[in-house]
């Protein structure tokens, strides 16, 4: 029995369904610690939903890079659905921007008619936030090097670009986290700190997740994973990257600069 | 504010606040604190120069007849504690 097609017939997996299990115990988890401060079942949904990552990514680099079932087609495939994914990223902040300048652009008399609101002291955004910005954007040259550098087969370039890359990423974790420490306001004493954290957390959240996209590309990178030819694993990562970055850019411009 | 003078009626015939160009929308409420700000401001500006606030009572009776009084009693309560956070 052979196949004559290029398509991926996977597999029968327990991971789809661990990994609903998983979601359902952290929004459970969620409720119970934001209502009972009880933090047992959002660890167990944690713990769950993180092997569920771990095992099932494991499964699908056993398959296209062992297997070679990442034919073009099904590459194409994978190009959509990534695409679709970032969409809908697109939209998650949209609706945080969205209520951002609902708040900002008519402010309730309640804030005293302005924004900033009365008494909030906002971050000066030509002091770190100026600094992310650029941190964020040599991340992106160095990641576009790195791509460039791995479809030319230069191999010693493609470690190095991404290793900056990488610890651009870590850097503007740090940088943020130290600002954090900065700020006079707080997610719960007003509307200005609920959309400001809620926005700039939620990117935190995603530079944080792209950065260990990228660091499991750096190790498969070390372990001679991909090759000039076939690499979407990378590219899917450097896609990702670029939009934490343009988000970032949305959030300076709105949040730190017009809204300060 | 365009000929505060012309719109005060005579006494006795002062109705609801007139058509105010600046908030022609169906929620007033932005109507209501516009005049509570313009009234403190008004008086704080007449009390500096030593002259009568009388000026001041057309605002007085706008935000009055639009504000509900609830609205109106934590501003001033707000006011009395340093604490309102509008610009007077």
């Amino acid at each position: 029995t052979h196949q004559t097609h290029a398509y991926h017939m996977v597999n029968p997996s327990p991971w789809p369904l661990t990994g609903a299990l998983s979601a359902l115990l952290l929004t459970s988890g969620l409720v119970m610690w934001f209502h009972y401060n009880s933090t047992i079942l959002l660890s167990l949904g944690l713990l769950t939903n993180i092997l569920t990552m771990y095992q099932w990514w494991r499964d699908i680099i056993r398959e296209g890079t062992y297997q070679g079932h990442h034919t073009p087609i099904v590459q194409k495939g994978l190009r959509y659905g990534m695409i679709l994914f970032i969409v809908s990223e697109v939209f998650f902040f949209a609706g945080f921007f969205w209520a951002f300048y609902h708040s900002s652009l008519v402010p309730t008399h309640d804030l005293g008619g302005c924004w900033p609101p009365t008494g909030i002291t906002p971050l000066n955004p030509l002091e770190v936030p100026l600094l992310n910005t650029s941190v964020l954007l040599a991340s992106g040259v160095s990641i576009t090097w790195a791509h460039h550098s791995l479809m030319e087969g230069n191999r010693n370039h493609m470690n190095q670009a991404l290793l900056i890359t990488i610890l651009l990423g870590l850097y503007f974790t740090i940088l943020q986290a130290s600002e954090y420490f900065e700020t006079s306001f707080s997610i719960s004493d007003g509307i200005y700190g609920s959309t400001f954290f809620m926005a700039t957390g939620f990117h935190g959240l995603h530079v944080i997740i792209g950065s260990t996209f990228l660091i499991v590309c750096l190790l498969r990178q070390l372990k001679f994973h991909f090759t000039s030819k076939h690499h979407f694993g990378f590219e899917a990562a450097a896609w990702y990257w670029h939009f934490v970055d343009v988000v970032w850019l949305f959030l300076y411009v709105s949040i730190y600069w017009w809204g300060s | 504010m365009l000929g505060v003078q012309a719109q005060m009626p005579a006494p006795g015939q002062w109705t609801t606040p007139p058509f105010d160009p600046r908030f022609p929308n169906q929620n007033q409420t932005r109507n209501c604190y516009q005049n509570f700000l313009d009234y403190h401001r008004c008086v704080k500006t007449m009390d500096r120069r030593g002259k009568n606030t009388q000026a001041c009572d057309y605002y007085f009776r706008v935000f009055h007849s639009l504000c509900p009084v609830s609205w109106v009693q934590r501003w001033n309560e707000q006011i009395k504690q340093g604490t309102f956070p509008g610009k007077i």
